[in-house]
């Protein structure tokens, strides 16, 4: 069960350097400025203090500047890292921001009445909302959701320090999109402390590879997912995920990539095939011939389905393993 | 543990709520795809990010249905609200050019019994010469059966200021002297009291002031000239819309005042206004002959004005919101008989009056089998017919653009007539023959009857030309 990494599990954590960084800008707010001293030129800041309607939150210019400051260095301006951002960049990234909800965000991270206000009128309700959607009841979605709150409102304390993870907000989506990851972040926090087990265990039916193929086999044919998985695009990868592990429909996968859903069966499909055939080829070279590869794979496309996503869960392998490991 | 999934090496909800809503970088987007296909817990929050859909696909189809079942009731009349405006847009616009206002044309097939009295100018024309561009609207229900009618009522709009000034005008403008054939040369009234100045020569009635400035300059028999003039007063409608301030927009206003042909103000008539759904509104005009309704909902309306000893002056107009509309029935007296009914032996013999030239207009032809002279004859311009005369199966329609159209079919078919003449037609006539024999009998084949009868032809440029047969035209 557990192979040795392959390529798939060297992939570099997602942004761990930027997170462990950006945690430490988000706490120290105040702290944080630009190595050069301003990159926001003060004509700009006080434009964008205004459309943000920063006043009516009781943010000052100065907070705000550094606000947008912090979060432009975090994400260095939507560029490529190591890229230096110029005069022009910069402002894009800052006018493409949701500049009224950061706002409204960072006065509430600072413990603002108004701001408070103003989220409560705004976003109570849909919050509250949302977390019955994820929860599917509303006595959990509410707790959740009140949970969320308590958290929100800065009712932990880090080094000593009123803390709300409102800080981390950037204003690059919308507030609305935030709270809900927050949210299904919080939600699959739950998850895992309670159901994991009996959700990975109900992925177990028939899985006929492994009782025709030899051991020996199985052990070829993991190695052979995880060369081809690490071949394939990073979307793929996610379909493949997502469709044979989650088992998520097509349409779910269609919303949460953006694409239409004839576009994530085309390439659910093409990765699906490559897959197979590298599969076929891997049986083959350790010694089967091709019609017992092909049984042992299943000839039914759902036998496939099934096989295949077996494979995928067994190659996958924990899915907190790696991060354990790398920890 | 909360912690612990916020700062360890999954993605933060920032970037979750970035990636979600698409405004990740494609690198940031590689990354997290990539991250999504290892993790799953980061990509459990993705899918339970989507908003309800997501979570309860079930749900759709019945929400879906239900919103139709709601929308249903309200849908389907606003949908036929919007079929039947773009039908009534689609029956206007086509028109519009030739809306503006038959009754000026029909004004000029007016029997010559009527006494030549003054008309109330066009005040329109100032109205044009001061706003440059003056939006009318003529009534397009009606026209037809006040054709048919042949209730010749001058309609003079002008806009709200011009309201006085129409009234000074009115008795200094007299009505063109329309038994003349040669209607550009003949003189008609003086115009000078109006525009200060311009004492023309030219006719009055229905002309536009400031296109007789032009014409006063040069000679009256300048075709382009005058057929320009022609032109606009087809704009100049017996109804000026214009934009009412101050008002609530949605509603509009109606004014205007009722004189009788001679321009005399009508005290204490009625006017009645009643909208498409039989809703009305009435109103007296005052001493000084004037009405005002206010606070009409937008539509399409029919205006009565009733006053003892006068004819009933019939018109229907449209409103649009905040619109002023100001209107000026003219009221023809009571005794002056548009059809004369007489009784023959045999049958009903209905005289039509509509020929210019009453005296010689074919008398005692039988009603039944009287072609439908004066009529409403869709020729295929689609304009408003402004006369139209017959012989046997043969009738030539004249409409207000000056076309002329020719049927030998008894109005089945039309074929238009190519202008063998210079300028515009502005009148069609039949004469008898050169002898003032009887008229050939109605049901003689068209082919005898072209030989009796004469169809004649005016022109703005005073041109007469004649044809017997309606397709061939000599001048004369």
């Amino acid at each position: 069960m557990d192979i040795p990494p392959a390529n798939i599990t060297q992939t570099e954590p997602l942004g761990a350097e930027d997170r462990t960084t950006s945690v430490a800008k988000g706490i120290a707010v105040e702290m944080e400025l630009g190595p050069e001293g301003r990159l926001l030129p003060e004509m700009l800041g006080e434009e964008l203090w205004r459309a943000a309607s920063a006043e009516m939150v009781e943010l000052s210019k100065a907070e705000f500047a550094e606000a947008l400051e912090t979060i432009g260095t975090k994400d260095n301006f939507g560029l490529d890292p190591g890229k230096q951002a110029n005069e022009r960049q910069r402002e894009i990234f800052w006018r493409a921001l949701h500049l009224e909800e950061l706002a409204m965000a960072r006065g509430c991270a600072l413990g603002r009445e108004s701001a408070w206000r103003r989220f409560l009128a705004q976003y109570r309700e849909q919050l509250t909302r949302a977390a019955v959607e994820m929860t599917g009841s509303a006595a959990l979605g509410e707790e959740l959701a009140s949970a969320l709150y308590s958290e929100l409102f800065g009712l932990t304390e880090r080094e000593g320090k009123r803390w709300s993870p409102l800080l981390r907000y950037s204003g690059r989506g919308s507030l609305m999109g935030w709270l809900r990851a927050i949210l299904a972040q919080r939600r699959v926090n739950q998850y895992r402390k309670t159901g994991r087990e009996t959700e990975l265990g109900e992925i177990e039916p028939a899985a006929r590879v492994s009782e025709r193929i030899e051991l020996k086999q199985l052990e070829d044919l993991r190695v052979a997912i995880k060369m081809t998985l690490s071949a394939a695009s990073a979307e793929e990868r996610f379909v493949l995920s997502a469709y044979y592990l989650d088992q998520h429909t097509l349409h779910e996968i269609s919303r949460v990539l953006r694409v239409h859903e004839a576009t994530v069966s085309r390439k659910l499909k093409r990765a699906t095939e490559h897959l197979r055939k590298e599969l076929l080829r891997t049986l083959r070279a350790g010694g089967l011939s091709r019609r017992a590869a092909e049984e042992a794979l299943g000839t039914d496309p759902r036998d496939v389905d099934i096989n295949l996503r077996k494979l995928l869960q067994e190659s996958n392998g924990d899915p907190n393993s790696n991060k354990e490991r790398q920890e | 543990m909360n912690q612990e999934f916020q700062t360890g090496i999954h993605p933060d909800a920032d970037q979750l709520s970035v990636f979600v809503e698409g405004a990740a970088t494609s690198r940031e987007q590689e990354r997290m795809l990539l991250h999504l296909a290892e993790c799953a817990e980061c990509r459990k929050a993705v899918f339970l990010m989507q908003p309800q859909e997501e979570t309860q696909p079930a749900g759709r189809t019945p929400v879906k249905g239900w919103i139709w079942g709601r929308l249903l009731p309200v849908g389907l009349p606003a949908a036929a609200l919007a079929c039947g405006l773009v039908a009534v847009l689609v029956h206007i616009w086509p028109r519009d050019g030739a809306l503006r206002n038959p009754q000026q044309v029909a004004s000029l097939r007016k029997p010559e019994v009527l006494p030549k009295t003054t008309v109330a100018p066009s005040a329109d024309s100032e109205m044009d010469q001061r706003s440059g561009t003056p939006r009318s609207f003529a009534p397009a229900t009606n026209r037809s059966r006040q054709e048919n009618l042949s209730l010749p009522k001058s309609l003079n709009l002008p806009e709200s200021s011009g309201q006085a000034a129409a009234k000074v005008a009115a008795p200094e403008t007299t009505r063109a002297n329309l038994s003349a054939n040669v209607p550009v040369a003949h003189a008609g009234g003086s115009a000078g009291g109006v525009i200060g100045g311009i004492s023309s020569e030219l006719p009055l009635n229905g002309r536009n002031f400031s296109n007789l400035q032009q014409l006063s300059t040069p000679e009256p028999a300048k075709a382009a000239a005058s057929q320009y003039s022609l032109a606009k007063e087809k704009d100049l409608g017996g109804l000026m819309i214009e934009q009412a301030s101050g008002h609530d927009k949605t509603l509009a206003e109606v004014s205007g005042h009722i004189t009788d042909r001679s321009g005399a103000i009508v005290a204490g008539a009625a006017v009645m206004l009643r909208d498409a759904s039989g809703t009305t509104r009435e109103t007296t005009t005052g001493v000084d002959g004037s009405f005002h309704l206010t606070e009409l909902p937008a539509g399409r309306y029919e205006l009565t004005a009733t006053a003892s000893g006068f004819k009933t002056s019939k018109q229907s107009i449209e409103l649009n919101p905040s619109q002023l509309a100001m209107l000026q029935p003219v009221l023809e007296p009571g005794a002056a008989s548009e059809q004369v009914t007489v009784e023959t032996a045999s049958a009903a013999v209905q005289v039509e009056t509509e020929s210019a030239n009453v005296g010689q207009v074919i008398a005692g032809q039988v009603v039944a089998e009287m072609p439908n002279v004066g009529r409403a004859v869709g020729v295929p311009s689609g304009l408003p017919v402004t006369a139209s005369v017959s012989h046997g199966k043969r009738f030539i329609s004249l409409d207000n653009a000056g076309n002329l159209f020719l049927s030998r079919s008894g109005g089945k078919k039309w074929k238009k007539i190519n202008p063998q003449w210079t300028g515009k037609a502005v009148r069609i006539e039949l004469t008898p023959a050169h002898s003032s024999e009887a008229p050939p009998k109605p049901n003689e084949t068209s082919g005898k009857a072209s030989e009796a009868a004469v169809f004649l032809l005016t022109t703005d440029a005073g041109t007469v030309w004649t044809s017997k047969d309606g397709a061939h035209w000599h001048q004369q």
